[in-house]
């Protein structure tokens, strides 16, 4: 089977990782023919990912002139080129609703949301997001393939290693620069903590990480030294808002680690309160504190639930599992017919519409700042705001403007609302 | 010793050859009712024939990875006509020849796949083969896998690993009207007069729970399967045969925990072997130079 994989860029990113996996798997053990096309003009050189070799990559231009039996789009901006590609069959892999990463009324977001629409089939790696789906868009094909994981890296120890009498070993992990993978308000919780207690936290900039919040700030770590983090750790921490699969904490898992997690999108995959994790809420620091003093305290149930942890490590898929799934779903997409062209109009009027009146809102609220802004903009064109421009860098009126200073804050207070 | 292989022997332990044969009993309506029945994976037909309990009045492929296997489940089984094939249903080759086999054939047919997927390493082509089938009428497809959370210990003969999420995986690739059937564990115990034989029956109050096996069964037959009342089936348990095996284990864990312990210490006690010298000319260890 000829099979396209579109993407922006081979920079290094969990849901690039998950692509290039799936597509060496598919090249090397169910002999495929994988080209991974690079959609934009790339600036950096790609990631060493390993198995690359065994693929073909890409440009756009040059996969234009191919046949492909399925073209799959891997990430929202990649689905505008989805098309451009002569192919049987056209899949949209989802790894996550990925319009909730804009803000809202950004043109990104609705571009983003509109490529749910299209006469696509879907592919997706999280329960969660094929129920949406299902809910959005009832008719359009859906199939589910977990992502596997390197049990190669991950590799389980024979036996739990059993730790007592020691502080409970904490990790912490993520981007603190992004909001929803809540890395300060963990820090938080298990400072609010009484139990003796260990902190790691993994970042790729440690300069986020206020000194003294943790014992210990690691990163960036490759795979196997994140394996061996997990495995001289007791629970995975994470408060995330948003998720898509929720890898870490069943990384954690397979070396012996259990976790406390907030109910963020993806965690039932696996997790099950009181069997192999605790869940906590958002926004509740006392609560999630005492979750994890518990664990430090009982190391009976730490150990109960690390040991389900390992036991639910064991009945997830590898990668080489995770891709049979991914080519008896590419092969059941060639198989059965494609959908109907227009599948998913409905939803796209309205989703146009919607984006229509964002757009008409955005451009009402422009218009009306320009008409407030009107008189000020006049002033600026004028000889004497330029003149008391010259005046405001010269350095002998400096100590003037110091001394205005207040008064200028409530003008301009005042002018600004 | 107890066979740990999976197959279905005459020495399996009751409960699990119980186990075995009540999936078959669940399709053997569906079997009966059809003038063909390929069982693939059939292994040594005893649960099928246990099942069947009768003569089959149609034509059994039995397809097996090996042909030695195949041949004796084609004398278990009592079937009108039977035809024994070697195929490795983990390749597209073998899944080819079971579809040629099929080909050769016409009239209503049963797919069973009971216990298979676990043990292809590729199960792809497979699993598209018995799709395939929910689109011919009158065929119907059973196919089981287990429940990898329910069992302790880990099958060193799975190629995959089996859970809630890879059935809902593996649902997403079967035609979207398809049944799902959960085979739970019962547990039980009876009295009899000492010394007297006796055919007890009793309620079983079921209610949901881990399935210990997931059923999946689509295609013209289906929604028959496990309509009425549910199937059950209750075995004596073997209480001196599982005490023997459970004093085996816990007798041949310490044999081999002391056999271990005795080579470790010959292996202490041996004086560290001298380097390798290379004065007789025969190391090749590199040269100064670094060349070899």
């Amino acid at each position: 089977m000829k099979v396209a994989f579109l993407l922006n860029d081979l920079q290094l990113s969990g849901g690039v990782g998950v692509v290039v996996q799936h597509a060496r798997e598919l090249a090397l053990r169910h002999g495929h023919d994988v080209t991974l096309v690079l959609v934009r003009e790339q600036e950096a050189a790609p990631w060493e990912f390993d198995g690359l070799a065994h693929l073909h990559v890409d440009g756009l231009d040059d996969a234009r002139a191919r046949h492909f039996d399925v073209a799959i789009a891997t990430w929202w901006e990649t689905v505008y080129s989805l098309f451009e590609l002569d192919a049987d069959r056209y899949v949209h892999f989802l790894q996550s609703f990925e319009d909730r990463f804009y803000d809202r009324g950004s043109a990104e977001r609705s571009a983003a949301a509109m490529t749910l629409d299209l006469p696509v089939s879907y592919v997706t790696e999280a329960a969660w997001i094929a129920e949406t789906l299902a809910r959005v868009r009832p008719e359009a094909p859906c199939l589910y393939v977990r992502n596997g994981i390197d049990k190669d890296v991950f590799s389980s120890p024979a036996s739990l290693e059993v730790r007592v009498g020691e502080p409970l070993r904490i990790v912490v992990e993520g981007n603190p620069d992004v909001w929803f993978k809540g890395v300060h308000e963990a820090i938080g919780v298990v400072r609010a903590m009484r139990e003796p207690r260990h902190l790691t936290v993994v970042t790729g900039d440690a300069s986020k990480i206020e000194p003294g919040a943790a014992d210990r700030v690691v990163g960036p770590l490759t795979h196997r030294q994140m394996a061996e983090l997990y495995g001289e750790s007791d629970v995975v921490f994470k408060l995330s808002r948003v998720e898509g699969m929720f890898g870490p904490p069943l990384e954690g898992f397979h070396m012996g680690a259990t976790c406390v997690v907030a109910p963020v999108t993806g965690y039932d995959e696996y997790i099950e309160h009181g069997w192999n994790g605790l869940v906590v809420d958002w926004d509740d620091v006392g609560g999630s504190a005492r979750a994890l003093d518990l664990l430090a305290r009982d190391r009976r149930l730490l150990t109960f639930l690390r040991t389900n942890a390992l036991e639910t490590a064991r009945s997830w898929p590898t990668w080489e599992q995770s891709s049979t799934f991914m080519a008896a779903a590419l092969e059941k997409i060639r198989r059965d017919p494609p959908p109907p062209a227009y599948a998913g109009a409905r939803q796209l009027a309205a989703d146009s519409l919607l984006a229509l009146d964002t757009q008409r809102l955005t451009m009402h609220e422009r218009d009306e700042y320009r008409r407030l802004a009107k008189p000020a903009l006049r002033l600026k064109r004028t000889g004497a705001w330029r003149v008391l421009g010259r005046l405001r860098e010269h350095p002998r009126m400096q100590p003037v403007w110091t001394r205005l200073r207040p008064l200028t804050r409530r003008v301009r207070s005042k002018l600004t609302g | 010793m107890h066979d740990r292989s999976e197959r279905i022997t005459e020495h399996t332990h009751p409960s699990i050859a119980a186990e075995h044969r009540l999936r078959y009993a669940l399709a053997a309506p569906a079997i009966r009712a059809s003038a063909r029945w390929c069982d693939l994976g059939c292994g040594t037909g005893l649960s099928a024939a246990a099942a069947l309990g009768g003569v089959y009045e149609g034509t059994a492929l039995l397809v097996d990875r090996e042909q030695e296997l195949a041949d004796r489940a084609a004398t278990a089984v009592d079937a009108h006509q039977t035809v024994a094939i070697a195929a490795d249903l983990s390749t597209a080759a073998g899944v080819e020849r079971v579809r040629a086999a099929l080909a050769d054939g016409t009239g209503p047919l049963c797919v069973t796949c009971l216990e298979t997927i676990p043990h292809l390493s590729d199960f792809a082509p497979l699993v598209a083969l018995l799709a395939e089938r929910a689109g011919e009428p009158e065929h119907t497809v059973v196919l089981s896998v287990p429940n990898d959370a329910f069992w302790a210990l880990e099958s060193p003969h799975h190629r995959t690993a089996w859970s809630e999420g890879a059935v809902a995986e593996l649902r997403t690739l079967l035609p979207a009207d398809h049944v799902v059937l959960h085979q739970v564990s019962v547990q039980g115990s009876a009295i009899l007069r000492a010394g007297e034989s006796a055919d007890a029956q009793a309620p079983i109050a079921l209610s949901p729970g881990v399935p210990s096996h997931v059923l999946l069964a689509f295609g013209a037959g289906a929604a028959q399967l496990g309509s009425g009342s549910p199937a059950a089936v209750v075995v004596q348990a073997d209480v001196e045969a599982q005490r023997r095996e459970a004093r085996q284990r816990a007798s041949d864990l310490l044999h081999l925990e002391t056999t271990v312990q005795t080579l470790e210490r010959r292996l202490a006690a041996t004086p560290a072997a001298p380097p390798a010298s290379d004065e007789d000319g025969s190391s090749d260890a590199p040269a100064a130079s670094g060349h070899a």
